[in-house]
């Protein structure tokens, strides 16, 4: 799966979660949106349930991995603060998955 | 009962597998895992060989499962092993395993269902305490203490699965002529019963009777909560 392909199904999550928001809280699908952490748009539920949905995306690709891991929790920068370090994150967990 | 996906932990024997051919007699699909072969013969019943504490086994499990099942109405983390010692006899690696199947395995059944729970119009997660944990019982220190964290594990997931609609509650049985405690001397197993406010062996039935409470669509304001069978607290 290409880089690009991995944005994809974070925009897809996105448009998910903007299902369930009101007008006034859409989540902007860009590259730049900050997720989680300072101003981000997702609380720690929304974010499980954001992440959820992108694990269940891959699996239907046939990709299975943890986005939850130990190293996501470690890292002083976590990946989950916007679409950007999101989208890297996955893709260095896919290829390593490999 | 409408047709529900219900995943049983601990299916092969004893509770488990009561629970387990209770609802697949009412209709349900029902998967059900074990570390051993699972020996339920049914149409819609679905048997995979898994180690509950292990993370990658777990995880493996609902990959296979969410191409098969679009959903899951119902969690019961049934799975568990018991051990009889004086607190000061008990050998470490007894303590890492109850911990291990108890706490760990109901922590990652919990926490990999969700995708699939959150999809179901009533979901609901059931785990297993025991009357230990109240009555405090001698020679059950790390059996209680594994099933204390369950209780708190189970009061936590509840207040945070409450966001997606999803029933947390755990049962805690009275003893159960189950596997279980087959090994448990009787005049302690009498001991117990004499500690409760209904003084008589807990029956499967009795068990299934309080699942089938927090299945029910109507008891979806019931969540963190722990009833304990035969009145004991």
């Amino acid at each position: 799966m290409k880089k690009a392909d991995v944005q994809k199904i974070i925009f897809d999550a996105i448009e998910m979660a903007n299902n369930l928001r009101e007008d006034n809280e859409q989540i902007p699908i860009a590259e730049a949106t900050a997720l989680y952490g300072n101003d981000g748009y997702l609380d720690s539920m929304g974010l499980v349930s954001f992440l959820t949905d992108i694990e269940e995306s891959l699996q239907d690709s046939d990709i299975m991995v943890s986005l939850s891991d130990e190293r996501a929790m470690s890292q002083t920068q976590s990946p989950f603060r916007d679409v950007q370090t999101l989208t890297s994150y996955i893709d260095t967990l896919i290829n390593e998955s490999k | 009962m409408t047709v529900k996906n219900i995943l049983i932990t601990g299916s092969s024997r004893g509770l488990g597998k009561e629970i387990a051919e209770h609802f697949l007699n009412n209709g349900c699909n029902v998967i059900g895992c074990s570390r051993s072969v699972g020996d339920i013969q049914h149409a819609n019943y679905r048997h995979f060989q898994v180690d509950v504490a292990s993370s990658d086994q777990v995880a493996t499990l609902f990959f296979e499962l969410r191409k098969e099942f679009k959903h899951l109405d119902a969690v019961i983390n049934n799975a568990g092993v018991a051990s009889m010692n004086a607190f000061a006899l008990t050998p470490a690696k007894t303590f890492e395993k109850i911990f291990d199947v108890n706490v760990q395995g109901t922590f990652l059944f919990c926490q990999k269902s969700l995708g699939l729970l959150k999809k179901s119009p009533h979901p609901r997660i059931i785990n297993m305490s025991t009357v230990a944990v109240p009555l405090q019982l001698e020679g059950e220190s790390i059996y209680a203490a594994s099933k204390s964290a369950v209780e708190t594990l189970t009061k936590i997931i509840a207040k945070e699965y409450g966001y997606f609609g999803i029933t947390c509650n755990a049962i805690g049985p009275s003893p159960v002529d189950t596997n279980l405690i087959r090994g448990v001397p009787k005049d302690k197993i009498a001991g117990m019963v004499k500690q409760q406010a209904i003084r008589r062996m807990a029956t499967p039935a009795d068990v299934i009777n309080l699942v089938e409470f927090y299945l029910r669509p109507e008891s979806s304001m019931i969540s963190g909560q722990v009833i304990y069978l035969g009145g004991a607290s």
